[in-house]
């Protein structure tokens, strides 16, 4: 689902936070977005998700506006995802039963989640009672269950252990490779964004400095914001 | 001492002779406590998610003076109340003072701002969110206020729970607007009070005995609702 952003404003208390003139997500890829910290990364994915709603521009899927039926079909990991009150497996299998999916579907699809994310050992548990990355994984479960045309992602292997970063990172090319979704990923990590973005945008001060294939973003580094990311990215 | 005990025993003997004047307080104490609570529950809840969900006009006033009302004393209620439905009071055609139906009323007047509260504040804290995964999930209005009722249960029966308790254990508004009439209007509070004046203790520590049984029952199911979280 190619996604279309012109002109976009975001204002929190009379502060401007984001304003995008022109970007454009490149269907059927992975495109990964990083940036500094309060660059407004977070903010773009809620605009798009639709969760939240703009002050202004417009955000366009397969040139339509979004409706009723495209919400269906994208869907948002939140940074510190929400999970419901219930047992993992309830968890995942929550958005097919929106969808009014059979009990035959349900239990198929989900088991093939539980799998993929290697959640199997603990699909009885409750949700709340789960490590940071074993939500998130959770999350990401529940998330491409119903093998939606857009995936939204914000950080989602932040502060998780390799072994789990390796399993989402292989899950999340699986959705784009085998079901063909768009995967548009928030990351704060270089080498993450190399590893699984085709495409690449950087973000500054809530705007998009350098949007395109991933290798354009580390072109020309002396003395750009983009530059100076890195140099600190690599601090750590 | 003595007659504390003498009083302790006759409670007993007449909890066991289920005599029917006694059981008869008791029969429409839960009617209209059961009741009360049943009309502010299909009120408060709604309210409070709505008050908790949406953005207006006026919302820190609203919201002050709900608390207000959370912790108004009963007598007030049933002042209130009771000069509505008195003869000369814009409801009094209805001749409904001193019906248990007047005594319900007043009830809901005291109680539906206590659950609107209550459920107000727990979906300010998590209402937004759960609001944002039904969305994202690709929930529609009534899935994802299904969503938001599942993920609130265990603080809404804390709240409608608060409110019963609230409403079986107030004597203020009830002996106002009721008049703890024998038969017609008397309820356990209003009985427990009565008799305390006349000295007749017996039958005061029956009901009371009964009233403390309804309070641990209420208590535990408030107590297993907040352990669910
Ligand atoms: N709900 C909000 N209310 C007020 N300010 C906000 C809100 N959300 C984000 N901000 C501010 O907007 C800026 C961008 O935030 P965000 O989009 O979360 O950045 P990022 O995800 O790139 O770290 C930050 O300065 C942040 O403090
Ligand atoms: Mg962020």
């Amino acid at each position: 689902m190619k996604i279309t952003v012109n002109n976009l404003r975001k204002t929190y208390d009379g502060k401007q936070v984001l304003s995008v003139d022109s970007l454009e997500v490149k269907k059927g890829c992975i495109t990964g977005i990083i940036g500094p910290n309060g660059s407004g990364k977070s903010t773009l994915m809620r605009l798009i998700s639709g969760i939240e709603k703009a002050d202004s521009g417009t955000v366009a899927f397969e040139d339509k506006k979004a409706s009723e039926e495209t919400w269906k079909g994208i869907t948002l990991v939140f940074q510190k995802p929400y999970l419901i009150n219930t047992t993992v497996y309830e968890n995942i299998a929550y958005p097919l039963k929106l969808r009014g999916a059979g009990k035959d579907e349900i239990s198929r699809r989900v088991e093939t989640m539980l799998e993929l994310l290697e959640l199997g050992s603990i699909r009885h548990r409750n949700a709340r009672t789960l490590s940071g990355g074993e939500g998130q994984k959770a999350a990401l479960a529940r998330a491409m269950v119903f093998e939606p045309q857009l995936l939204l992602l914000d950080e989602p292997t932040a502060n998780i252990d390799p072994k789990s970063i390796y399993i989402m990172e292989k899950a999340i090319r699986h959705i784009n490779e085998k079901v063909g979704a768009t995967v548009l990923l928030v990351t704060h990590n270089v080498r993450q964004l190399k590893r699984l973005c085709s495409y690449g945008i950087f973000m500054n001060n809530g705007s998009v400095e350098i949007q395109g294939a991933v290798g354009s973003l580390f072109e020309d580094l002396d003395n750009t914001p983009m530059g100076s990311f890195i140099s600190e990215e690599f601090i750590i | 001492m003595e007659y504390i005990m003498e009083g302790f025993k006759e409670a007993f003997k007449l909890l066991l002779s289920f005599d029917s004047e006694v059981y008869g307080i008791f029969l429409l104490t839960l009617y209209v406590t059961l009741m009360s609570t049943v009309i502010s529950t299909i009120i408060a809840v709604p309210l409070g998610i709505m008050i908790g969900l949406k953005k207006f006009k006026m919302k820190k006033a609203l919201i002050r003076l709900l608390y207000t009302l959370m912790s108004m004393p009963p007598v007030i209620a049933g002042l209130i109340v009771y000069l509505i439905l008195s003869r000369r009071g814009p409801l009094g055609e209805l001749q409904l003072l001193f019906t248990p139906a007047a005594m319900i009323i007043a009830q809901v007047t005291l109680v539906t701002p206590i659950i609107t509260g209550i459920v107000y504040n727990s979906t300010r804290d998590r209402g937004e969110s759960i609001r944002q995964l039904a969305h994202t999930m690709g929930a529609n209005k009534k899935q994802a206020f299904a969503l938001l009722i599942f993920e609130l249960r265990a603080d809404l029966l804390g709240a409608i729970v608060s409110g019963f308790g609230r409403a079986i254990s107030e004597v203020g508004a009830v002996m106002l607007v009721g008049g703890n009439i024998k038969g017609h209007t008397r309820v356990m509070t209003t009985s427990i009070a009565m008799l305390q004046s006349m000295g007749d203790y017996s039958q005061a520590i029956a009901i009371g005995i009964v009233l403390l049984l309804i309070s641990f029952g209420v208590n535990s199911i408030l107590y297993h609702s907040q352990q669910v979280n």
